[in-house]
């Protein structure tokens, strides 16, 4: 394993370029993957589920990001994934009756649906990784932090504190960096002191628990020292809570952002609709 | 025109443990529109607690701080008090809000419900006065550490503040950093009559006030211009302070000579000062007899010779690269070009500014990092091969990083200081052993501080203790990483004295720190890394000798360095002499003093 984090840590680590996905405004392409979240995550669908992965690929390419670089975590949890997957597929196969038996080795069964199903999962796991990593990859973290305050700007009205929430992320968003330097650095110490975590693998789950205290420890203590420091220079800037604060960013959307949220809410309903109430 | 900030009678108690703690006892101060005020004060001292009564982020336990004509104590001019008096923390990481620059920057006068078009004018006004235009749309953490602490002047210069307070706004930044830092304060100073407060520990920031206040003990113990203050050396160290190099070198001249002129204050000025004294006693400028001291001569040419490992080091780095995040679209590389070797019982500095490599470099030591490219043989074993046993070489290599106290884990100081004992799987006698030699060794009696809490230790002592975690290890080598970063300078003279009596007893040091006087007083070789490169090495006095090429590197030679060279440069003293400590150059000085004073 290796001793560098922020490897494998995508969320919030945006991938500069000016493609049409980079340019879009944000409140687009929240809108739109959650369209894809949505109807991906509740499809029965295999088939829309295959389509709908095909698009979001598709929105990688032209984003120029390397689909491999993407897919990455993904790759790199396989073997987990298909071990609980070939469970599931033994599970399925034994409790769900009145389908196709394709292997009967006694204990052993699996059935057409059982795979169908595990099918479905792996494509949906699949999707959902790539439409949580785009937008974050070709979004400023701060603008999709502007574009979520911004859509749930109707809800300030009645009482969702819609201010704190969008400084609560901005906020989270600005220390994951900070906070994943910070935590590679305690690794590296403790390794230096004698400790092991960086030698371990997941097939040693025990000695990581054990091996966790000393690296959870300094990093909560001293997040809490940040938090603290951050508090006291906010109210030194005269934050006193949102309200009478003025916006320093406005967001502006075009034609073309109308244009795709539309085709994008057209297009994943179409599917869903075609293939509905069918497996396949 | 009345005082910007007037503070009568100051206390303030606070609760610690069930116990009342006095940090400040009774403090008067009235600071002036648009004074440059330094607050100076070993750790403890009050210093930082006086600095947050200035703008209402502590109230007063007894007696009242008035800024302007508003008193603290009444909530309703907070805003009024917040926007007048802005504020600068140390960790700059820990006070920028937002991940862009200019968002930033407009967070307060958000704030102050500033509305749009005049938020978008003061951010435009703030950056240009930081000089940081052309970053607006970066990620703050992209930049380097005086980069992010100019931000935060900007974003309290956006709220159009009369008075700036600096809390050791430059204790974490290397001397390009800071050298940054205080050229904006001084000009928001003199051009924008900014009014200054600055807090710091180090004696130099304070050439630049108008005026020096000093606290010991919650109380103002000596106040003045800094010429006074600096004279009073003796005094000085007994408030834990140091009296930089240069007023010492100019006391200790004038104590020998009483013709030198005291109240010196700047390297130019003493430079100025001895040559003035030169010529005075051989009457002509610049031109020297055949045997005057210090003939001038040609400089002798550089010769920039390859850097090329030596024979028989127990570490050698070898044209070493390493790239992070490889094979990633966010790929950068960290370094480039390195080679290094340490040889047994020598102590090794290695210099560089913030970003240049060295903390890479050294994560290549005991094997945390494996050269992508190059060599790296430690203690006979090359990090390439493919199987070598890394715990067994992290034992032999201890390695103490930067701010090492942010590493500590346990409850108690002893446990913590066993954990890579118990991890060697050691007996129980045995780690108790350790455990109390490596205390021992830097200097917390065993018995004393085993039981005691880990956060109730002071800065030094917390520092120490996570040293005596690695040396419970028993290395052979012990690589540290700016040790002395952020510590006052009593603290400071301690740690190092510990540091140095390990090596009495036969270990390797290696010392990575952007401290000259430090590095020039204690190493037996430096290496300067920059760019990911080795671009210099030689002993301290070959590597000072080339102080020209030291400063485009971000870097500067020792005080007393710079009075050399230019001595040297007006032919006073030989060119090939190497001056980098307080002694020699005193020594130096003083015997040219001397030939002319009784020629």
């Amino acid at each position: 394993m290796s001793l560098e984090l922020s490897r494998n840590i995508l969320i919030g680590q945006y991938i500069p370029g000016a493609t049409l996905i980079h340019r879009l405004d944000p409140r687009t392409k929240i809108l739109c993957t959650l369209f894809l979240l949505f109807a991906v995550s509740f499809t029965r669908s295999l088939t829309a589920a295959v389509i709908y992965l095909v698009t979001i690929l598709a929105l990688v390419g032209l984003s120029r990001i390397p689909i491999a670089f993407v897919l990455r975590p993904f790759i790199r949890g396989l073997p987990v994934i298909l071990f609980f997957l070939s469970f599931s597929i033994l599970y399925l196969s034994w409790f769900q009756p009145g389908s196709l038996i394709l292997i009967d080795w006694g204990f052993i069964r699996v059935t057409s649906e059982a795979l169908l199903q595990a099918a479905l999962s792996l494509v949906r796991l699949m999707s959902i990784l790539l439409l949580v990593s785009l937008p974050t990859l070709t979004t400023r973290i701060t603008e999709l932090t502007h574009g979520v305050e911004l859509l749930l700007q109707p809800g300030a009205r009645i009482g969702l504190p819609v201010h704190e929430l969008a400084l609560v992320i901005t906020i989270a968003l600005r220390f994951v960096p900070i906070l994943t330097e910070e935590l590679e650095r305690v690794i590296k110490a403790q390794a230096s002191r004698g400790g092991e975590i960086g030698e371990l693998s997941w097939k040693q789950p025990r000695q990581i628990a054990q091996s966790l205290l000393p690296l959870v420890v300094p990093l909560f203590v001293n997040a809490f020292r940040r938090a603290e420091e951050l508090a006291v220079a906010m109210e030194a800037r005269g934050y006193l809570g949102g309200r009478g604060r003025t916006k320093f960013i406005q967001l502006h959307g075009t034609w073309i952002d109308l244009i795709v949220t539309v085709a994008m809410l057209v297009f994943v309903a179409g599917v869903w609709y075609a293939t509905s109430g069918r497996w396949l | 025109m009345p005082p910007i900030i007037r503070i009568e009678n100051l206390h303030y108690t606070y609760q610690r443990e069930g116990r009342a703690v006095s940090a400040l006892g009774g403090v008067d101060l009235t600071i002036e529109q648009g004074e440059y005020i330094v607050l100076l004060g070993h750790n403890g001292s009050g210093k930082s607690t006086l600095a947050k009564h200035l703008n209402a982020l502590l109230l007063p336990t007894t007696g009242d701080v008035w800024v302007k004509t508003w008193n603290t104590r009444v909530s309703a001019h907070l805003r009024d008090i917040r926007s007048t008096v802005g504020m600068v923390f140390q960790h700059p990481d820990n006070q920028i809000v937002a991940s862009i620059v200019e968002e930033d920057v407009a967070f307060g006068p958000e704030n102050l419900g500033v509305p749009r078009p005049e938020i978008l004018r003061r951010v435009d006004w703030a950056l240009d006065s930081v000089e940081m235009q052309q970053y607006r749309q970066r990620a703050a953490h992209q930049l380097s550490g005086g980069q992010k602490q100019r931000i935060c002047i900007a974003g309290v210069l956006a709220m159009q503040p009369d008075v700036l307070v600096l809390d050791e706004a430059t204790a974490m930044l290397d001397p390009l950093g800071r050298s940054e830092v205080l050229a904006i304060v001084r000009r928001l100073n003199r051009e924008q009559g900014v009014t200054i407060v600055a807090v710091t520990h180090f004696m130099r920031e304070a050439v630049d006030a108008d005026r020096v206040v000093i606290l010991d003990q919650g109380r103002i113990a000596l106040a003045g211009p800094p010429r006074e203050i600096f004279q009073q050396v003796d005094r000085l160290r007994s408030l834990h302070l140091d009296a930089p190099h240069v007023s010492e070198l100019a006391i200790a001249l004038r104590r020998r000579f009483p013709a030198f002129p005291a109240n010196l204050l700047t390297p130019a000025e003493v430079a100025d000062a001895v040559i003035g004294y030169c010529q005075a006693r051989t009457g002509e400028a610049g031109r020297q007899g055949e045997d005057a001291p210090g003939k001038p001569l040609v400089n002798p040419p550089i010769s920039n010779p390859p850097i090329s490992p030596s024979p028989h080091p127990l570490i050698s780095l070898d044209h070493v690269a390493y790239w992070y995040m490889r094979g990633t679209p966010l790929e950068v590389q960290a370094v480039s070009d390195i080679t290094l070797d340490v040889r047994r019982g020598e102590i090794v500095g290695v210099i560089g500014h913030t970003g240049s490599g060295k903390s890479t470099a050294i994560q290549h030591l005991n094997g945390l990092l494996r050269p992508h490219a190059g060599k790296a043989v430690i203690l006979g074993i090359d990090l390439n091969a493919p199987e070598i046993d890394l715990r067994a070489l992290r034992r032999r290599v201890g390695l103490v990083f930067q701010l090492p106290e942010a590493q500590l884990f346990e409850q108690f100081v002893g446990d913590d200081v066993a954990y890579g004992p118990r991890k060697l799987g050691l007996s129980r006698e045995e780690v108790r052993a350790r455990v109390r030699q490596a205390m021992e060794t830097v200097g917390l009696p065993f018995e004393e501080f085993k039981d005691r809490l880990t956060f109730t230790l002071s800065g030094g002592q917390m520092r120490r203790a996570a040293l005596a975690g690695v040396l419970a290890l028993q290395p052979e080598v012990l690589v540290l990483d700016e040790p002395t970063a952020g510590l006052d300078p009593e603290a400071r003279r301690q740690l190092m004295r510990h540091i140095l009596a390990l090596h009495d007893q036969g270990m390797t040091l290696i010392i990575v720190s952007h401290n000259m006087e430090e590095l020039a007083e204690v190493c037996d070789r430096l290496y300067v890394i920059s760019d990911g490169r080795t671009v210099m090495t030689g002993t301290p006095g070959q590597v000072f000798n080339r102080a020209a090429e030291l400063r485009p590197l971000g870097l500067d030679a020792p005080d007393v360095t710079l009075i050399a060279d230019r001595l040297k440069a007006a032919g006073w003293l030989p060119p090939e002499s190497e001056i980098y400590k307080l002694p020699q150059a005193v020594e130096a000085i003083g015997a040219v003093l001397a030939a002319l004073t009784h020629a």
